[in-house]
């Protein structure tokens, strides 16, 4: 059997299925070039979730409801923070509605609303991705979405992630990087959970007025609480996203910036805030990218050395396309992808490979792979990687057809191994290092969760050796093949293999 | 890692002698103080913990919630009545109340303030690492992990570049000793890295479920895991740096009474803190122990016999190193001109000068580390005094 088979299943993969690596052993290569196309559409469980607008509208009547609530306690739900306080955007503004005097816990009922609907969406997640016939595609998907990081971390941006992955990274995964770095800086999740929404350019029309920023004449607004630049989404585009970090740009960059993407908002009625049509009962259910020019600070930009003169929403166009195409951007993807699949010190050379064809196409991100999927160095037998717990559960329900989870087990599963899907804690995503999953609980952890799984699918037909050979093929070691051979019992010979240092690096 | 491990049983069956031991230099970190960290989530009521009973508004202010078994510290304040082992250890100069603190977070999110108070920054999300691992990333060790949380998953404060450990109770049912003996013999041969975690896991599950029992559920959690940390906190070359935390603190209803949730946690609190003493037993003398809470709570009660989330509440310092029996505090008054936004009271001490001054004093922290440790705009005096000479 090809140990180059085994590699591309399990290394740039999420893990054999029995009778995949039979299966591609002609050409693991190709079936992997072979997957670095555009999906006609997404996997099925996938389909079956909300649209993004489903997700803000559910956000939004949630805060409407909670609105109605504080009102049934006599509560002023515009005043649910004290006036003047920083922080009281859209969601602070409710989240922190204790604050606001009564016997109900927004907080509770937050979670009470939006953790089944968080739950439904990882479970499709967890089947999409067992289920992939594309898995390499899907591994992609994975990445880019820690990649441009929306996290229901963040209160208020629990239901947008996976129509963020739906919308900004699935249609771009095999296309251009500038594709999906405009997508994902003009999606209402990213300017939410970014702020972005809230920067506003100090000189523009509304800067300068802000009461233009209450809505007609209601007094409830008349005190605007975030006028102002925010430079969060604009530092983390050149910080997370493109240019990384301590790569030349400087804080002065970052503010100009911040000045050339202000007024890049949800779509509303103008200057009035998201809460704020949601609490009028006004809200403007497109819930889509929106340039405000009102808001947007006006004159040229210089940025990195660069004078940018646009005006409108082209300037901000302009400034993507440029930190889209720059070296220092291709060298940080080039890294990024390849710590991801090779090492988490990968190779300079193949680092260094796809850092030209990266700028030689312009991001063509499927140039880019397949640079990395033809490199040597990524079909090294030696496995460098650390399966992240994600990854780690996926592979084994592929390894395991009858293995039956349901959201609730699963969730359990993500959080007693310390990573649960579309939550990482910031905007820099999980880390792509074997540290942070190697811990001694953590291991522990998938300990007793491979042993709970064995117990639930083993028979006393099933023969755990068959099945290691099958989905670990050469890399399975004669130490570990014994083990299972000499186990007391299919159970305990299972828990070996899921536990089997060969099942968790790759 | 595994010799170390099997010498706890000795440790337990010795006690406070076998500390005195001479210990191997390689596998024996530089400090024997301990430094525990309670972070309480959900906003414990600082004036129902350690109430202002002579302040002259604290019955107005109060109103219904003034308690009046409170147990007396000084002319000024006391301790809540489900706290009678704080109130020992007060009387045996072993805890100090700090008053009226605050981290410099001035909104009343949970979320948003518990990431302040453990990112260590000015900011919700300004950090992305846990100031309780930047310490630990300060001081010297052999880079053996030297910090455990006492956690499921790793809690922001604890996050960072130092190496740290972590142990939770287990909800799925334990593997049996064969398979946790063959898959520890297949790691030795197979992968060493797995096989230290592995083992670094069986320790931390003996040392956390050994003699005393582990962590039990529900009401006696916290104290199971109080009990835990004080197992790793106590062996010749282990952690010397603990993280537990305890929710249940967000009393907007019925918190009055001997029974009300708040008076449960506090006693859960109090038990706590007292296993952890019993569990230290000749270190505790080495430790000091901060309990902390996102912030505090209204000062008057709301209309569910509750309080709502407000600003500054009670840090509690307590310890055998810790110079106590004393209160803290530059008292800002309960006159509602005297209140924080006329609901809250008003914070005059930032957590930031307890934390840095326990860990200058306590854990040998140079200004230069605690400032690494508590990046700030402008500088944070450390509290002077909190840790005996």
């Amino acid at each position: 059997m090809s140990i180059e088979a085994i590699i591309a299943a399990n290394r740039f993969g999420l893990g054999a299925r029995p009778g995949d690596v039979a299966r591609i052993a002609g050409d693991p290569r190709g079936w992997l070039l072979g997957q670095l196309t555009p999906e006609t559409e997404p996997p099925a469980p996938l389909r079956a979730l909300p649209s993004t607008v489903d997700d803000l509208s559910a956000f939004f009547k949630w805060v409407r409801q909670i609105a109605a609530e504080a009102r049934a306690h006599g509560m002023d739900p515009y005043h649910l923070k004290p006036q003047g306080a920083p922080g009281a955007a859209m969601a602070g503004g409710a989240m922190a509605g204790g604050s606001g005097d009564s016997g109900f816990s927004i907080e509770r009922e937050y979670i009470r609303t939006f953790l089944p609907r968080y739950a439904v969406a990882v479970k499709a997640r967890f089947d999409a991705a067992v289920a992939s016939e594309r898995p390499f595609f899907e591994r992609l998907v994975h990445f880019w979405v820690n990649h441009f990081v929306v996290s229901g971390a963040k209160p208020g941006a629990i239901a947008m992630p996976p129509s963020f992955e739906r919308d900004v990274v699935r249609p771009n995964v095999t296309g251009r990087f500038l594709d999906m770095l405009m997508a994902s800086s003009k999606h209402p999740a990213m300017l939410f959970y970014l702020d972005n929404y809230n920067s506003i350019g100090p000189n523009s029309k509304v800067g300068k007025d802000p009461s233009l920023r209450a809505s007609g004449g209601d007094p409830a607004f008349a005190n605007p609480q975030h006028i102002g630049l925010n430079e969060n989404l604009a530092r983390e585009i050149m910080e997370l996203q493109t240019l990384g970090v301590r790569s030349g740009y400087t804080q002065t960059d970052v503010t100009s910036f911040a000045r050339v993407i202000t007024g890049w908002t949800i779509a509303r009625a103008p200057r009035v805030k998201p809460i704020q049509l949601v609490l009028g009962g006004r809200l403007n259910a497109k819930g889509l990218f929106e340039f405000d020019d009102e808001e947007h600070e006006p004159g040229p930009q210089t940025i990195m050395g660069k004078t940018y003169l646009q005006t409108g929403v082209d300037q901000g166009e302009a400034v993507l396309a440029d930190l889209a195409h720059h070296p220092a951007t291709a060298h940080f993807i080039s890294t990024k992808l390849a710590r991801h699949f090779i090492a988490d010190d990968p190779p300079p050379a193949v680092v260094e490979r796809m850092s030209k064809t990266f700028l030689a196409t312009e991001g063509d991100l499927r140039a880019v792979c397949s640079e990395l999927v033809r490199s040597p160095e990524a079909f090294d037998p030696v496995p460098r990687k650390f399966k992240a717990p994600d990854d780690y559960v996926i592979s084994a329900a592929r390894a395991l057809p009858a293995l039956q989870v349901d959201a609730g087990a699963l969730l359990r599963a993500y959080s007693s191994m310390g990573q649960t899907p579309y939550n990482p804690p910031g905007p820099n995503g999980w880390p792509d290092v074997q540290a942070e999953w190697l811990g001694a609980d953590s291991v522990w952890k998938r300990f007793e969760w491979a042993n709970q799984t064995a117990q639930s699918v083993a028979s006393t037909t099933m023969n755990p050796g068959a099945l290691a050979q099958d989905v670990l093929g050469p890399m399975l070691s004669q130490a570990t093949s014994e083990a299972i051979a000499r186990a007391e019992s299919p159970a305990q010979g299972l828990t070996l293999l899921l536990a089997s240092a060969e099942f968790q690096r790759r | 890692m595994v010799t170390r491990r099997r010498t706890l049983g000795l440790i337990g069956a010795a006690g406070a002698t076998a500390l005195a031991l001479p210990r191997l230099s390689l596998a024996a970190p530089e400090t024997d103080k301990r430094f525990v960290v309670v972070l309480l989530r959900g906003a414990m009521d600082g004036l129902s913990a350690a109430p202002a009973i002579g302040d002259p508004d604290y019955e107005r202010a109060r109103n219904g919630l003034a308690l009046e078994n409170a147990l007396k510290l000084d002319a000024m304040f006391a301790l809540h009545p489900n706290l009678p082992g704080m109130k020992s250890l007060y009387d045996g100069g072993e805890l100090i109340v700090v008053h009226a603190a605050a981290t410099p977070y001035r909104d009343r999110s949970h979320f948003d303030g518990q990431n302040l108070l453990e990112n260590g920054s000015e900011q919700p999300y300004g950090l992305d690492t846990g100031w309780l691992n930047r310490a630990l990333a300060q001081m010297p060790g052999s880079g053996k992990p030297l910090g455990v949380a006492l956690n499921s998953h790793m809690p922001l404060m604890m996050r960072g570049p130092a190496a740290v450990t972590s142990w939770a109770p287990s909800l799925l049912p334990p593997p049996d000793g064969d398979t946790v003996q063959r898959l520890a013999a297949l790691y030795g041969e197979t992968d060493p890295l797995l096989a230290q975690n592995f083992a670094s896991a069986q320790g931390a599950n003996s040392v956390a479920m050994g003699s005393g029992g582990g962590a039990g559920g529900g009401y006696q959690a916290f104290v199971g895991l109080m009990t835990a940390a004080a197992k790793f906190l106590i062996q010749p070359g282990g952690e010397r740096v603990a993280m537990v935390e305890i929710g249940g603190w967000d009393t907007h209803v019925n918190q009055a009474g001997a029974f009300s949730p708040l008076s449960t946690n506090l006693t859960t609190l109090d038990k706590g803190l007292a296993a952890l003493k019993t569990g230290l037993g000749a270190a505790w003398r080495d430790t000091a122990v901060v309990i902390v809470s996102e912030f505090g709570r209204t000062v008057a009660m709301n209309g569910t016999q509750g309080t709502d989330h407000g600003t500054a509440g009670a840090v509690l310092v307590a310890g055998g190193a810790v110079k106590g029996g004393r209160v803290l505090a530059d008292w800002p008054g309960l006159k509602p001109a005297s209140l924080y936004q006329a609901r809250d009271l008003m914070p005059t001490t930032d957590f930031r000068s307890i934390a840095t001054g326990v860990l200058r004093d306590h854990m040998g922290l140079h200004d230069a580390q605690l400032a690494a440790v508590f990046p700030s705009k402008s500088a944070v005096k450390p509290k002077d005094g909190l840790i005996r000479a």
